[in-house]
Formats: structure tokens, sequence, C-alpha cells
């Protein structure tokens, strides 16, 4: 491993020098038997639901890659802890993992979460996947030089919600329901971005931020409708509780114009949450389960079939995220033949995966997947796709 | 114990704490326990001064532990300062917003004094999660490893940090046991518990309360200097609850003005939310509802509790002693 731990002081201390031998015999412990793939998630709290979920996916597909001989001969065995969407928190389970010898790990629901995590994994020599965090500086090279997502970039993301403002809708006011951090102010500087691009002529009426742990936005909605937008994007990784009572309360407020969801924030337990409420909203998203090119492709179906199984519950987005994160790994690192960070990160990024769940996966140089983007309107609580955007 | 023990008792308590890593089983998951055992006391010993011996409640002393991660990432990322000049810069820098806070709260008193001390680390979040300067919702990344050149001593991970946190939890140990022995130590509880009596005996009460807040405040941000090296990214959730439920906590579990006190409160909650954790939610319910509890039940902590069961357990025994049949039979036969 390139990063391996060093002290050059030659009058080491007896203890580090101690704990340095028992690192590298917890890696030799991992060179054998099965191989130990981290998942860090938020397992509790208000993304709680859908980090386990993520994580059931994960699982689901090494069910899948075991059934067919493992990585290299070697089954994988999954070690998920809890990040409890705290980025100390998130910290402290990552040393957990490297500690146990994993040979990756898959990462992130919150972007602060893996903003913090990512330097401490690539200080450990350990290859990192962020499966859904969306903040741009995570691929910027300064906390990771290797690091990989597979989510949607904020960049993707922001081309396609202006899109739909100016040329779907042509909005010309236009409100933002922010959440105030790295993800969500990085998701509306790229819509505004985007717009700006477009040369599109519109009007900011209102901008309301507020912290992901947020559960009632009732005086951000009332500032908002006072302003009249003829469309709101709501901004929002809280799945669990913040978004499903925005969507409520927007509804309960009588929010005029139309309310636009941020790309990739609604899954369908948020739906299932906010009820009828959610009838009429507009949102867009990189997977489907049981919409082409998805519905027949045969290693979605099987994976789609497997987490049916196993856990009664069919795959979403963020599921599928997860899963994709194993299974590009798994194949890079059959490929390469290793399980060290560089040359497997080396196989992905820039890389084609063939025969996947999203058909052929492929990365940028910079390590981010690329998508496609399907925009959806939510009618009787079912996500019904409208149109293709690229 | 005789003061002539007590010097080699504490030498061979810090010897062996030094080594807790490699009796502990010497894994790196160890090592990180402990630096951040390490670095959370030392966060919780800064507010202990003033919650154990001013006898107030800060809540604003993540701002201190923020500013000194947000100091050293700035120093260390834009001006390429080593750990050193870092460390000087943070304490500069503490003082300096400890002086301030203190001459705000110079006339408040308990309640009021909290609400203030609230409203500053609002404030502080506001700012740290806009402020583009300070890199907003996207924080400092690309902190690089504490490094000093002429010694020799670089540490990139956890192994390799603990001695630095040892040193600095020593340093803090020494710092506390000094300040309570200090007049300013024997001034601050005696504005404490008896404020006229303070100001009788020459004391001024106002000027006491900025000092202990001076000496308070660079003892939290070094905490957060070592944090900013050990995690490499600053952001804005070092000024969430987390850190101050978990320092609030860890100051009165165990019990106040007890030196190891915060230490052990610490390495409980560390512990609990490593082995025995029941999920964010929950966690947080667990320790706010022991926050609640020792405040309003337990005004000694723990070691309280203990003291006064002990106590009544030895009042019991000397009770039954003296009105056991067999007691009095002797006394018959005397």
């Amino acid at each position: 491993m390139s990063n391996q731990p060093l002290i050059t002081r030659r009058t080491a201390l007896l203890g580090a020098a101690a704990g340095v031998l028992a690192s590298r015999t917890a890696f030799a412990q991992a060179t054998s038997g099965p191989i130990r793939v981290g998942v860090i998630m938020p397992l509790s709290g208000g993304a709680g639901p859908q980090g386990q979920h993520v994580t059931q996916a994960i699982q689901s597909m090494a069910a899948l890659i075991n059934a067919k001989g493992g990585v290299m001969g070697r089954q994988i065995e999954i070690l998920a802890r809890d990040d409890e969407s705290v980025p100390a928190v998130g910290v402290s389970r990552a040393n957990e993992l490297i500690s146990a010898g994993v040979s990756v790990i898959i990462e992130g629901w919150n972007s602060p979460v893996t903003l913090a995590m990512q330097p401490v994994i690539n200080r450990a020599g350990i290859l990192d996947i962020t499966a859904i965090s969306k903040a741009d500086p995570i691929l910027s090279g300064e906390g990771n030089k290797l690091a990989i997502r597979l989510n949607s970039s904020n960049a993707q993301d922001g081309a396609v919600v202006a899109n739909y403002i100016a040329n779907i809708a042509k909005a010309k006011r236009v409100a933002f329901l922010t959440q105030n951090d790295a993800y969500g102010n990085g998701a509306q500087a790229s819509i505004e971005a985007e717009l700006k691009k477009l040369n599109y002529d519109y009007q900011k009426v209102s901008e309301e931020k507020f912290p992901f742990t947020q559960a009632d936005f009732r005086v951000a909605l009332t500032n908002v409708r006072g302003a009249k937008p003829d469309v709101t994007i709501a901004i929002n990784a809280n799945e669990g509780l913040g978004m499903p009572a925005l969507i409520r309360q927007a509804s309960q407020s009588r929010l005029p114009g139309q309310l636009v969801a941020a790309v990739g924030t609604i899954a369908p337990s948020v739906i299932k949450i906010a009820g009828d409420a959610s009838e009429g909203l507009i949102g867009a998203d990189i997977y489907f389960p049981d919409v082409e090119p998805f519905a027949s492709n045969p290693r979605n179906k099987e994976f789609v079939a497997k987490t049916e199984e196993m856990f009664k519950y069919t795959p979403d987005k963020f599921m599928a995220l997860g899963a994709g994160a194993l299974e590009a790994w798994a194949q890079a690192a059959d490929e390469v033949k290793s399980l060290d960070k560089e040359p497997v990160a080396n196989r992905i990024r820039g890389g084609k995966f063939a025969n996947t769940i999203f058909g052929e996966m492929q990365f940028e140089p910079n390590g981010q997947l690329k998508s496609q983007h399907y925009l959806f309107t939510v009618k009787s609580q079912k996500l019904v796709v409208d149109t293709a955007k690229g | 114990m005789s003061s002539a023990l007590k010097w080699p008792a504490a030498a061979i308590l810090a010897v062996a704490g030094f080594f807790a890593p490699v009796l502990l089983g010497g894994s790196p998951a160890v090592y990180a326990a402990l630096v951040l055992i390490a670095i959370f006391a030392v966060m919780s010993y800064g507010l202990d001064s003033i919650v154990s011996d001013l006898g107030e409640v800060s809540l604003a002393h993540t701002v201190f532990f923020a500013l000194g991660a947000y100091v050293t990432a700035l120093l260390s990322v834009r001006l390429e300062f080593n750990p050193l000049g870092t460390l000087a810069g943070t304490i500069v820098a503490a003082l300096i917003a400890a002086g301030l806070l203190g001459l705000i709260t110079l006339r408040l008193r308990e309640f009021v004094f909290s609400l203030v001390t609230y409203a500053v680390a609002v404030v502080a979040l506001t700012v740290a999660s806009n402020w583009e300067f300070i890199g907003g919702s996207d924080g400092l990344r690309g902190i690089p490893a504490f490094e000093i050149g002429w010694l020799g001593f670089r540490a990139v991970g956890d192994v390799e940090l603990w001695p630095v946190a040892f040193l600095l939890l020593l340093a803090t140990l020494y710092l506390m046991r000094a300040f309570r022995r200090s007049r300013l130590g024997q001034a601050a509880i005696m504005v404490h518990l008896n404020p006229r009596l303070a100001t009788m005996s020459g004391i001024d009460p106002q000027r006491t309360r900025v000092q202990v807040f001076l000496f308070s405040a660079p003892i939290t941000a070094a905490a957060g200097w070592l944090y900013a090296y050990q995690r490499a990214y600053v952001s804005a959730d070092l000024l969430e609850t987390y850190f101050l439920i978990l320092m609030l906590t860890a100051v009165v579990v165990i019990g106040r003005r007890l030196l190891l006190g915060p230490l052990i409160g610490v390495a409980l909650i560390l512990a609990q939310e490593k082995f025995w954790s029941f999920g964010g939610y929950v966690d947080r319910i667990i320790l706010g509802s022991l926050l609640i509890l020792v405040l309003a039940y337990l005004p000694g902590g723990l070691f309280g509790l203990v003291q006064t069961l002990a106590e009544a357990r030895r009042r019991v025994a000397a009770r039954s002693r003296s009105t056991s049949p067999h007691t009095t039979a002797r006394k018959a036969d005397a």
C-alpha cells in the first residue's frame, strides 16, 4: 500500500511501534478468508431508513456476487456501521472499519459526513467509494486523490432542473428551499449556474435555508408563499424526515406554483410518508427498477429479485447506487487481481463495466459515474417517468 | 497519600497511561479511540473550569473548540504553518475570543449567562456555515499531516498521533491541577460560592470571571487544534450540539472538580457510543437524559452518588453494630 503509516523519528516510541505492528497484523489477517467490505451509512436518525435500505441492497449484491464465486475466488463479507449523520461519528466508524481490515469502504449519504471521512480513509490507504453524497468537493482530490462517486453530481443535476425551469415550466419566478450545507448550497449553486449558462431570464423571488435536521418548514413556506413563485425548488437530503415533512407542509400551506424536488431526493419511502401531499410533485432521477432500460436488463432483474427475496423491498435509486458501487468494485478487483487501492481505483476511474444493474457503467476520469436523468411526476403515490433527459 | 509519594505515583500513572493502547491490544482502532478520548477530554477540561469552578454553564465552548480547528486549518492550508505555529495561532485567537466573550458576559449570571453563550454558539454556527472565507458549508479540506520537520516527527495516523494527544492531555491535567491550587482558582470558587464574601475579601468577581475565561478557552481550543490534524477536515459541524452535549455531560457525569472526572466521563460516553450504541437518536436521548438526571438530582455526579451510598452503608453498618443483640449482650456482660 502506498500510504502505509510511518514514523520517521529514529527514537520512535515503543507504544507507537507496537501499534504499527498490530496494524500490519490486522492487514495480514485481511489477506486470507473472506474479503471484508465496509459500509458506512446512517442506520439511525432521519436518514436511517434509507441508509438501512442501501446497506441491504449492498448485502443482496454481495449475495449475488458470492453465489457466482465471489471476488478473486473469495467470498465477500459486509461490515456495516452507522454514521448517525454526524461527521465525528462517521470518522470513528471509518477508523473501526480500517482497523477491521476492510479492503474497500462504500460510504456516504450526507456530504459533510463523507467529506470528514474521506481524508481518514485515504490516509489509511483504503479504497473509498462514495455511493450517494453529492457535494462537489468530494471529487476535488483534496480529501482523496482517487475518489469515486456513483450518484450524479450537483452539476449534472443542476442542468436537469434548470432545463425543466427554463424549457418545460418556463417559470419566471423561482424560489429555493435549500438545506444549508455542502450538499444543499452546492445543488442550488449548480441550478443557478446552469440557468445562467442557458441565458435564461428569471427572478429569484425567495430563498430559505435550513439545517439538515429541520422538520418544521412552516415559517419558511409562509415566506415563499408570499413571494408567489411559479416554481419552488426543494433541496432536502433528509429523506426520512425533512423532505416528507416539507412536501406535506407545502401542500397544507397551499404553496402556489409547482413544487420541484431536487434530483435524487424522492425515494418511494418519501412518497409513502408524504402520502397524498406528494401528488403532482416533479422530480428527476437516474434509476427506476421497473422502467426501461432497467426493466429488461437481466442483471437488474436479478438484483431486484434478490433484494425482494432477502428484504421484501423493491430497490430504489439509492439502493441501486450502493449495490452498483459494490458491483463495480468487485469487477475491477477481479480484473486487476488485486485488492489494493491504487490499481482498483485506476481501473474504475475512467473505466467501463458491462453487464451491471445500470447496464453499462462508465466512469469519468475524475471518478464520477456518468448518468442518464429521467424526469418524473408523482401520480397516485407512484413515480411516473415523463420524459427522458440526457 | 503523602506528598512525597504523590509525584512518583503520578509518574507511574502517566507511564501506564502512555502505554494504555499497547495494554489494550495495540490495534489501530484502540489508538483511534484513545486519541479521540484524549482530544475530547481536553476539550471538556476547558469547560470544566467554567462549570465546576466558576459555577456557570457556558454553551459557547464549542465556539472555542471550532475556533482552534478553523485557525489550524487556515494557517496550515493557506500559510503552511507547522503544528507549533498553528498551536500558537490557536492560543492567540482563543485568548482574543475569550476576552471578548468574557467582557460581554461580565455582568451576566446563571441562565442569562447560559442564554447569551448559547446565542454566541448559534451565531458562530451560522457564520461558519455561510462565510466563504472559512469554507462555508463545504468546510476546509486538505489539512496536512501533523509534522514537525526539525524533530523528524510525522504523524500520518492515530498510532503516530497518540504521543501528541497524550502529551496534550498530560499538560491539560497539570494546568487544571495548578489552576485549582492557584489564587485564581481559589478566587473562582469563592466568586462561585459566595460573591459577597469574595468582594469583601478583596477579590474582583468580574476580573476573576474574565481571567477564568482566558484560562479556559485556550484549553478547549487546543483540543480543536489537534482534532483538525486528526480529522484533516474542518467544517461547521464542530459547532453542532454533538460536541456541546458530549463536553457538558463529560464534565458533570462523574462529578465536578474531580481532576480525572472529565477524562473518565468522555471515556464512558465514547465507550457507550462505540460498544453499546442504540443509534443516533436514542444515544442522544440517553446522553440528554443523563445530563438532566445528574444536573437535577446528582449534583455530585456518579462519584458523589457512590460516596453517598458508601456513607449510608457505613451508617447502617454502625447502627446495626450498636443495636445488635450480640453487642447489647456484650455491653451487659461488661
